[in-house]
Parts: C-alpha cells; structure tokens; sequence
C-alpha cells in the first residue's frame, strides 16, 4: 500500500457518514437545550422542526467549529442553504473530508 | 504600509464585554413555540451577516478581539475622535461639575454609525457577498453604510422609515451619493411594506417594518444579504473604539468619569462609549454611573417590559429577551427618529436588567432646548438624538449638590445636527409641538406582547 494511501486511511475512519452524523447531533444538542439525540433524525428541518434561528445557527456552527477543530470560512458559510438536519451533516462531511485531505 | 499616519490613542482591539460578563450573551427562544401555521415548512437557514460577525457577537473567550488592518487605515482617517471639556457650558449651567464630551459627528458621514459600517462592509466584501440591504431610522446608519460599501465596492439598498425620510431628505441624497438605492418604508416592493400600507397608508414606518422589508429583499437574491446598524452584540462591539479612546483620552487629563451618559435607540452609541468605561472602573476598582437617555416618545426601558420579542415586523430574527414596547408598537414621528426602535438590545437590555445602567427619559422640546444650548455654549449642533444626551445630562447634573466634590460627566454626541437644521429652526420658531405617547397604542401593543410571551412561554421559560 501507498503511503498517501495509508495515511487516507487513517485520518478518514469508515464508515464516515455515521460518525459526523453523531457529530451534527451532539452539536444540536448543545444549541438545543433539552434536545435529546435519540429525537432527533436527518428527515427534520432545521428551521420549521428544531426551531433554529440565525443566532442559534451561529452557535451551531460555533460548536462544529470547536468539534472539527477547523476555521470555518466566511465565503463558504454565506453560499449554503440548510433546510434538512441532512443538509448539515452533508455541509459537516464536505467539510471534514476536505480538512483530513 | 498603512495609508493614513496612525495616532497612537487609536485603538488596536474592539472591547468585547462578553468575556467579563458572559451572562449577557444573547439568548434566544426556541421559533417552535410560534403558532404551527406551517408557513415556515421548507424555509432554509441561510447566514445573513458573515460568520467573522457572528462569531463576534458570541464570542466570551477574548477580551481584546484584533481590529484588521485594513479597517484601522480607515478608522486612522477620522480617529481619535475629539474629546472636549464644554467650560462654557459647565458655567452657564453654574453645575458643580466637569462636563466632557466625546464628539461622534466629525468624519464625513457625521455620526459613530460609520465605526460598525466600514467594519461590517469589511467582512461582508470579505465573504463574497455583492449586495447589502439594510433598514435605517434617522437615516445615519443608512448614509454611513452607504459610504462604506462604496469603500468596499459592495452595492447598497437602504429601506428608510418614511417619517425621517421625508423629514431630511438632503441625508437620502447623501446616500445616492454615495451610491446607494433608497426605498422610502413601508414600501410595495415587500410583503411586509405592503401589508403595513393596507393597515395604514398614511403610516410614518417604523425600523421594524424596515427591518422586516430589509430582510425580506435579502431573502430574495443570493448575492445579497442584510446588515443592521444597532442591537447586534457585534455592533456594540464596533463602537467599542469611542470608549476605549475616551478612556485613553480622560487618563491624558488626569480624569475618569463618575458618570457616563449616551441616548438609547437599541444601544449601539450607548454601549460603544459605555462599555469600555465600564471594564475600565472594574479594572480600577472605581465605581460609575451609566445613564442611557432615551426618547419619552418611545421609552422602552422606563416603561417597556421585560420580556422575549421580534425585532422585525417579518418575523424571522431570533425571538431575543429586551426591554420593549412590543414590534406593533408605532412612534409618534418625533425628529429623533434613531431613538424610535421598539426595543433595546439584548445586550443593554440585560444590562438595565442587573441595574449595571440606568435610564430616563426626554421629551422632544427638552432635548431642542438642550441641543441649542449646547450649540450656542460649545459651537457644536448635536444631531436630535444627540441632544436627548445633552439634556439627560443637564438633568443629573443639576441634581448634583452644589456643595462637595464636582462630578465628572462623559456624554457620547453621537453625531452632527446639521442636517436636522430644518428642525432646529422650526423649534427656535416655536413650531415644534409637544408630542407625547400615544397611550391607547402604547397599551395595545404591550398587551399583544404578553400574550405573545404567554404563548411561547411554554413548557419552559427559554432556552
């Protein structure tokens, strides 16, 4: 095996999806009080569903900042539209295989 | 290189309160105890202001939060603003006192909004966004962001509350100068200007219905997004520069205030100069006095309630806990349109709440009164809101004993009167009227806000 292959491996676990989904939800859970992980699924929407507003959004991003140990790019924030939970963990995968990369 | 010789009492950091007090970070209430109605089925979340501002109006972990480069070459171009002790003044008023004012209104704009406008227009270029939409009161807000998106070549809409703008309609041509598109409000370019047109045709706006049609433009087209000029902890932030000048400024004169006094719209010019006084005393051990003035037209601290409420009349900004006087409550059209928001921020609100500051309230003729006063004594016109400042401050200074140690009193002009010159000359010629609240719908609009909280109170308080 390649070493740039090896080193895919190690730093992007599989099955990857599953993990960031645990991830988005624990982060929903810090900015939803009384939010329990086992309410929630990718079906619902953010805003109609859980509630969420810009400033909670805000503190979302915040949360999966501090998780992903990344800086969140302002030019890349302003382009998305999240409707769905699904929405955010595809924007969180998009993201954190691009960091691991 | 920089490209404006830099004084040395400018400041390099914005004061961030948060980190001393992290209570006063925004909350807000869940938008699932709204009625179901469904209309919001499908709405997508999308960021209005960059992520960098955001992140600054949460932020409780650094004091001291770095001022880029490129927005101090610009602050270097009217920074440090004058500090000036008005002795003039002080002796016809005959006040045991020292009377300081910190002066807003001298860059080209005329008021401390231009503090928050080049910074926010910074970021916003910054995050690749082509357009911002913004609601204005008095119109200063709209001129000084008008001008900063030409600085930062970002188009500008601006939807401005009729009453002011057909009051100075010179500040709408600063605008255009500027380069920016100005809609009067309520307008029938939105929803929500045209449903607040039905109810009233003749209606003189309110920011909330500015705001609202703001956001609602912004909604709208991808590459624009909407900016606010007041109530956003990031604002506060901004203005933070006034402060920390005024303390670098004191300390240079040997003095600290007892007392600190600025009008109340939703706090902005209030907590740019008050804030930092505040961590300074803290620092120090001192104690001071912070007294917030606001309109007796619209007295949301000394009459307003407690409680969590909209800040646009479209209803999509977080549901925050202020001192208000509930989102359908209507000004009378007073000439201190920046004093008309229905509520205070967050941030001062929750401050009014621990008694870290105080309020009162002036009629409109008092603060006339004041601002000419200040004008004859001290060669400056305050701008209307401006003078709510000059005559709170006359007021506790004449409360002060006449015997014992002077006060010393720091009082925010905000900005420049000069393009309110028409007002001015209508109240030297007795023109002006007293306008006072309209009880029946200051009443109405507080009961619509309880049953609001009431329905989202629910199973518990807030979040």
């Amino acid at each position: 095996m390649a070493a740039g292959d090896s080193s895919e491996v190690a730093v992007r676990p599989e099955p990857h999806r599953p993990l960031v989904t645990s991830l988005v939800f624990d982060a929903l859970t810090v900015v939803i009080p009384g939010t329990r992980v086992e309410a929630l699924n990718e079906g619902q929407e953010l805003y109609a569903d859980l509630g969420m507003d810009s400033l909670r959004f805000a503190g979302l991003l915040i949360e999966l900042e501090s998780k992903l140990r990344v800086d969140l790019d302002d030019e890349e924030l302003m382009t998305i539209e999240l409707v769905t939970v699904a929405d955010l963990i595809d924007l969180v995968e998009r993201i954190s295989l691009r960091t691991a990369k | 290189m920089t490209a404006t010789a830099r004084d040395p009492l400018l400041p390099t950091h914005w004061f961030n309160i948060l980190h001393d007090r992290p209570q006063y970070v925004t909350s807000a209430v869940s938008r699932t105890r709204l009625p179901a109605d469904g209309k919001w089925a499908g709405h997508g979340l999308q960021l209005q202001q960059p992520f960098s501002l955001a992140r600054q109006s949460l932020n409780t972990a650094d004091r001291l939060i770095p001022i880029p480069e490129e927005i101090l070459d610009l602050y270097a171009q009217y920074r440090p603003t004058p500090l000036r002790r008005a002795v003039r003044l002080e002796e016809r008023l005959g006040a045991n006192a020292r009377i300081y004012y910190k002066y807003e209104g001298a860059n080209l704009t005329g008021s401390h909004k231009l503090n928050t406008a080049l910074a926010q227009a910074y970021y916003y270029a910054r995050a690749g966004v082509r357009r911002v939409v913004t609601g204005t009161g008095a119109g200063q807000w709209g001129t000084a962001l008008a001008y900063a998106c030409q600085v930062m070549n970002l188009g500008c809409t601006v939807f401005w509350v009729r009453s002011t703008l057909r009051q100075k309609p010179i500040r709408g041509e600063m605008m255009r100068l500027f380069g920016a598109v100005v809609h009067e409000s309520p307008s029938d370019l939105t929803e929500v200007g045209r449903r607040a047109l039905r109810e009233d045709p003749a209606g003189t706006g309110t920011m909330a219905v500015a705001t609202g049609e703001a956001l609602a433009l912004a909604a709208e087209d991808s590459e624009s997004r909407f900016a606010v000029g007041s109530g956003e902890n990031s604002v506060l932030l901004h203005q933070t520069v006034i402060g920390q000048e005024a303390v670098s400024q004191m300390a240079l004169l040997g003095e600290f205030p007892d007392c600190v006094i600025a009008c109340m719209g939703a706090g902005s010019n209030f907590g740019g100069i008050a804030l930092p006084l505040l961590g300074a005393a803290e620092d120090s051990g001192r104690s001071i006095r912070l007294i917030a003035v606001e309109s007796a037209t619209c007295p949301k601290l000394t009459r307003g309630h407690y409680r969590y409420d909209l800040s646009d009349a479209l209803g999509t900004t977080p549901i925050t806990k202020v001192y208000s006087l509930g989102s359908t409550y209507v000004p009378p059209p007073v000439y201190a349109g920046g004093l008309r928001n229905h509520s205070a921020g967050p941030l001062p609100s929750a401050m009014y709440a621990d008694g870290s500051l105080e309020a009162m309230a002036v009629d409109q003729l008092t603060s006339f009164r004041a601002g000419m006063l200040f004008c004859e004594t001290e060669g400056i016109l305050p701008a209307p809101e401006s003078a709510h400042a000059v005559a709170g401050m006359m007021d506790v200074v004449s409360r002060h004993p006449r015997q014992g140690p002077p006060l010393v009193v720091l009082v925010n002009i905000s900005g420049h009167g000069l393009l309110d010159l028409g007002a001015y000359s209508r109240f030297a010629a007795g023109e002006i009227e007293p306008v006072s609240v309209d009880e029946a719908s200051l009443s109405q609009s507080l009961t619509a806000l309880e049953e609001f909280n009431q329905r989202i109170a629910e199973p518990a308080e807030a979040t």
